[in-house]
């Protein structure tokens, strides 16, 4: 896997030693809110950005920490994004 | 054949003598020679067969870059020649219809080429569809490449490292060596990669300069920043700098191949040129060569590529090698150039001196002969004169092709370059730089001076203060000479049929005429439709010369652009991909006593475990033991987790159906995690050691990802708790069977009456000076105790229970025995009894969903509330065989109306009802009490069994058996 991901806790790391936790579409809704099919869509369904997007990551033969970062991809590589705000987070 | 001796540029050791066999016959070869260079040395010119028209081939390049060497090496089809060193016993063959030299029955395929336009498979085979499989057969008995055993095993050692540096070299030539050095010198740690043997390049060979490149040779060797793999071509080049690459190895070296993935932070690419080849009437015959390869043959191992040579070249490269070559004795009859002038005057004086005829601006248009060359027609390039010479080798060459795959790769456009006639980089990727022949320069020490620059770049990338080092450099390279004008001709003045622009397709520019006539104006789309570049070499030999034939023709209007790139850009064993393969597994900390009682062990998932204990595949007697004595059973390999901190009971009730509020000290809970389709997805007992502090079980399987999935389910709470994966640091034995606390009884002071320990319930005391956790589960249906024990504990109370069993007769029981037992309980294990679609309701686990827990968000809640009612669903049922003696079935499927529905989870003989009895997940219209289910399987021979779905569980319904 040629992609490599910033871990918080261990630093830049090669991506094998991650597993993909999907893209961030925040926390759950709650239950009440809830029909069959938004529910369908808010776990199964994705938005599959052609750009950066924001995703999870799991150090699975490391600290085993979740967490996000951003990444291209187009080219797949991590975006750095620690002052740009402007990238909307996918919903 | 006598080999030239006493050149300083020989990679051979003539004292070692190599035997090998080719095509059933031993031959000798020399320490250092590849097969190919071996087989040359003992007179084997014609080296394959084309693929299409039987045409023979002979050595070409030195490279491996087309099929033309390509033979059966120890068993294993299409290995080229060029790039295997010859090995002591090693077996080589033919392919490809070559059962002797210069004889081939399909040889006439050659005249019929007339029949065979571009795209001739395409259009002639589809109509009517029914001739295809007929045609099919005889174009593979008649085409294709190599032939494989269906029976064939990869012998070797294969291996894999993942190498870091700051900088990796591609290419250990003049430019890679300097590359190198200077990165090295600024402080970097460098990886080297050269796909030969040595480094040296295209210094090695050439008498003038081969000390220098010994000399850069050694350096590098010393330099300990430097670390150098020969023998190792470049695969890929990935973004974050990841470059692929493989490895041959020696006799002496721990691996035949090995995967290299070098991660580095900035990347050279030195990789040079190969030559482009001439195109002109049977320009592949055998004893027709490209200049290096001749060159090299004389000066690397010693062999003459003929008596009497002709040169049609585009370069010096090649007047330089016609000197050296006439020198070392070979008769050159004389020397064409496409080039009317800019060649080395030196050189030329040289040619003169010796009295070779030197023709400027004169090409190679026709070669003539069948398996051997028997002369040359040179023409000049405008096409008005001729003249034929005989010779016994064509040396010919274009001109020059710089290897930019490792450039392409990184999806950067390639552009054509006027005045190299080279197709060049746009822009280079990030991070990476070229150095080199492949820019365009031919002045050796432009060459290494580029290098030195290339390496002082990549150390500017990596941030380091090398401003007036790199000034320096870029002065001194701009000070000596630039980039050489490269030769554009595209094609000789020839009006003939076998002009091969791909040598592993047999594609030739008729072809590629024909394609053209026919509206392909595209090389990517000319590429597919003639097939050029599609062959085992890739753009090896059409690579350079497709596009540029394309551009000059008269329909061709758009920008010239080469086909695109793709990795690998060498073919690699799958072997080498899948690496050393450990197979790698748990063992338990009980593994050596079970082994010793005669445990038959297995492997299950990660782990290896005992699956029973006698020969006998039902393990009967053990199922007996237990269910009227008392049986022991390591159980370690269950998932063990501690889950503490202020908000573990957030996180518990997050992933867990049940309300884990109401686990109380002392007894435990048993319950089940759902996935967020509410599919079962694992079950355990979680129990309480104090406020917010838990204890819990996991099923085997699972227990490697627990710890991920409740922190994934939890990640957007910033709750605090803390989860510890126990399972390796606990082991759990089972004690089983209606005298169980006879045993327990003499070994503990703790009081462990069913009053004061029922069912249920977990307590902690000791067993002798043991610390045990005891919990009283039912899992096989007796009376039970699952003592959890720090692992290095274990083996001691394993022998203090076999000890204090002995005289009841207790013995071991294994996985078989406990399965069968459990399936009598109606317990299910996850995984047999559920797959991916099924959900808590299904497996009838719904009643541990507490539904008044919204608030927690559960995972999987939504989905049980509305999958609840569903319709058509596949539920699980117990079923008993309708003919107590018939055999249970094995797996298989209760099949209606011709249909499946659903499938046999487990089935085993039960000794206890004495009769098989199994569970199914059948469609919900035959889940009833009583549906009859007919159930097929594989050695049925077409005999139905026939079983009958009752309530669960068989055995002890009331469950008084475990709770006594």
């Amino acid at each position: 896997m040629a992609l490599l991901i910033n871990c918080p806790v261990c630093g830049k790391r090669n991506g094998y030693e991650f597993r993909y936790g999907g893209e961030d579409k925040g926390p759950r809704p709650d239950d009440e809110s809830l029909s069959q099919a938004s529910w369908c869509d808010y776990v199964h369904n994705n938005n599959c950005v052609a750009g950066i997007q924001k995703e999870w990551w799991f150090h699975k033969d490391g600290c085993g920490a979740w967490f996000t970062i951003y990444r291209d991809t187009r080219t797949n590589l991590e975006a750095d994004t620690s002052a740009d705000t402007s990238i909307p987070e996918v919903k | 054949m006598d080999r030239l001796k006493d050149l300083p540029t020989l990679r051979i050791r003539t004292e070692d003598k190599v035997s090998f066999k080719y095509q059933g016959r031993a031959l000798e070869a020399l320490g250092g020679d590849t097969v190919a260079t071996a087989l040359f040395a003992n007179g084997v010119r014609i080296f394959g067969r084309s693929l299409k028209y039987h045409r023979p081939r002979g050595l070409y390049s030195l490279d491996g870059e087309c099929s033309n060497t390509m033979m059966r090496i120890d068993s294993v089809p299409n290995v080229r020649a060029e790039t295997t060193s010859v090995k002591d016993g090693m077996n080589v063959e033919a392919q490809n219809g070559l059962r002797r030299q210069g004889f081939d029955p399909l040889g006439f395929m050659d005249a019929l080429s007339w029949a065979m336009p571009a795209g001739f498979y395409y259009k002639v085979f589809h109509k009517p569809a029914r001739i295809w499989p007929v045609a099919a057969r005889q174009i593979r008995k008649a085409a294709g490449l190599g032939v494989i055993s269906p029976d064939f095993e990869m012998a070797g050692r294969y291996d894999e490292i993942y190498p870091h540096a700051d900088v990796c070299v591609l290419g250990g030539g003049p430019a890679g060596l300097n590359a190198a050095l200077s990165a090295a010198e600024s402080g970097l740690s460098v990886i080297l990669l050269e796909s030969r043997p040595w480094l040296g390049g295209f210094f090695d060979y050439r008498s003038k300069l081969h000390a220098r490149a010994a000399e850069l040779a050694l350096e590098v060797a010393n330099n300990p920043g430097i670390r150098v793999f020969t023998n190792a071509p470049v695969v890929g080049t990935y973004s974050d700098g990841l470059v692929t690459a493989f490895q041959r190895g020696s006799k002496a070296d721990c691996f035949d191949e090995r995967y290299i993935e070098v991660r580095a932070t900035s990347t050279v690419v030195a990789t040079g040129c190969i030559e482009r080849p001439l195109l002109f009437e049977n320009n592949e015959k055998p004893g027709v060569m490209q200049v290096g390869c001749a060159h090299r043959l004389a000066r690397s191992w010693g062999i003459l590529p003929g008596k009497k040579a002709v040169f049609s070249v585009g370069h010096d490269l090649g007047l330089e090698a016609a000197i050296d070559l006439a020198d070392l004795g070979l008769e050159v009859r004389c020397v064409a150039d496409v080039r009317e002038d800019g060649q080395d005057p030196r050189l030329v004086g040289e040619l003169q001196k010796r009295s070779i005829p030197f023709y400027r601006g004169w090409v190679a248009t026709q070669a003539k002969g069948w398996n051997r060359l028997r002369s040359v027609t040179l023409g000049s390039v405008g096409g008005a004169h001729e003249r034929r010479f005989d010779c016994d080798t064509l040396i010919a060459s274009a001109g020059f092709t710089p290897v930019w795959g490792p450039i392409a790769l990184g999806q950067t456009k390639m552009r054509f370059d006027l005045h190299t006639g080279f197709f060049l980089p746009e822009r280079m990727p990030q991070n990476m730089y070229a150095a080199g022949r492949l820019l365009g320069l031919c002045d050796p020490a432009s060459i290494e001076a580029s290098g030195r620059l290339a390496g002082l770049e990549a150390a500017a990338g990596r941030g380091l203060d090398v401003a007036a080092r790199m000034s320096a450099a870029r002065e001194e390279l701009e000070a000596l000479p630039g980039t050489v004008r490269g030769s554009k001709l595209a094609m000789a003045p020839v009006k003939g049929k076998k002009a091969f622009i791909c040598f592993d397709e047999d594609t030739t520019v008729k072809n590629i005429d024909q394609a053209l006539s026919m509206g392909f104006d595209m090389p990517e789309l000319i590429k597919r439709f003639t097939s050029a570049g599609t062959g085992p070499g890739q753009g090896g030999i059409p690579g350079h010369n497709l596009p540029l034939y394309v551009a000059s023709s008269m329909r061709y209007q758009g920008e010239v652009r080469p086909t695109s790139m793709r990795a690998p850009l060498v073919p690699v064993l799958v072997a080498t991909y899948a690496g050393a393969n450990h197979d790698m597994a748990k063992r338990t900390g009980l593994h050596e006593s079970q082994q010793a009682a005669g445990g038959v062990m297995e492997r299950v998932g990660v782990w290896i475990r005992a699956r029973r204990f006698s020969q006998e595949k039902s393990a009967r007697a053990e199922v007996e033991n237990v269910r009227n004595n008392v049986g022991i059973l390591d159980g370690s390999t269950l998932g063990k987790f501690r889950i503490h901190g202020p908000d573990a009971l957030k996180a518990l009730q997050r992933v867990y159906v049940s309300d884990m509020a109401r686990v109380v000290e002392g007894r435990m809970r048993y319950s089940a995690m759902c996935n967020e389709d509410g599919c079962v997805i694992d079950d355990g007992v979680i129990t309480k050691l104090g406020e917010n502090d838990f204890f819990f079980t996991t099923s085997t399987a699972r227990a490697g990802v627990t710890a991920e999935w409740i922190r994934y389910h939890t990640r957007y709470d910033d709750w605090d708790y803390s989860i510890v994966n126990l399972t390796d640091a606990y082991g759990v034995i089972n004690l089983a069977g209606p005298n169980s606390r006879k045993v327990l009884e003499k070994i503990t002071d703790a009081d462990v009456s069913n009053e004061s320990f029922p069912f249920s319930c977990v307590r902690d005391f000791h067993i002798r000076s043991i610390p045990v956790r005891a919990m009283r589960l039912g899992f096989v249906g007796e009376l039970s105790y699952e003592f959890h024990v720090p692992a290095s504990f274990a083996q001691s109370l394993w022998e203090v229970l076999e000890e204090a069993g002995k005289e009841l007769g207790m013995k071991n029981f294994g996985l078989e025995a406990q399965n069968t037992m459990r399936l009598e309980k109606g317990h299910v294990i996850l995984g047999s009894e559920s797959e991916q679609r099924t959900t808590l309701h299904d497996i009838g686990l719904g009643g541990l969903w507490s539904r008044d827990k919204a608030r927690w968000k559960t995972v999987g809640a939504v989905a049980l509330t509305h999958t609840e009612h569903q319709r058509g669903r596949l539920k699980l049922v117990g079923f008993k065989m309708e003919a107590p003696a018939s055999k249970p079935p094995l797996d298989g499927s209760p099949i209606a109306d011709g249909r499946v529905k659903g499938y046999v989870c487990t089935a085993r003989y039960s000794t206890a009802l004495s009769q098989p009895v199994g569970m199914a997940l059948v469609e919900d219209e035959l889940a009833g009490e009583g549906c009859r289910l007919p159930i097929f399987e594989d050695d049925c021979g077409g005999r139905l069994l026939y079983a009958k779905v009752v309530p669960m569980p068989f055995y002890d319904p009331e469950g008084k058996r475990m709770k006594s």
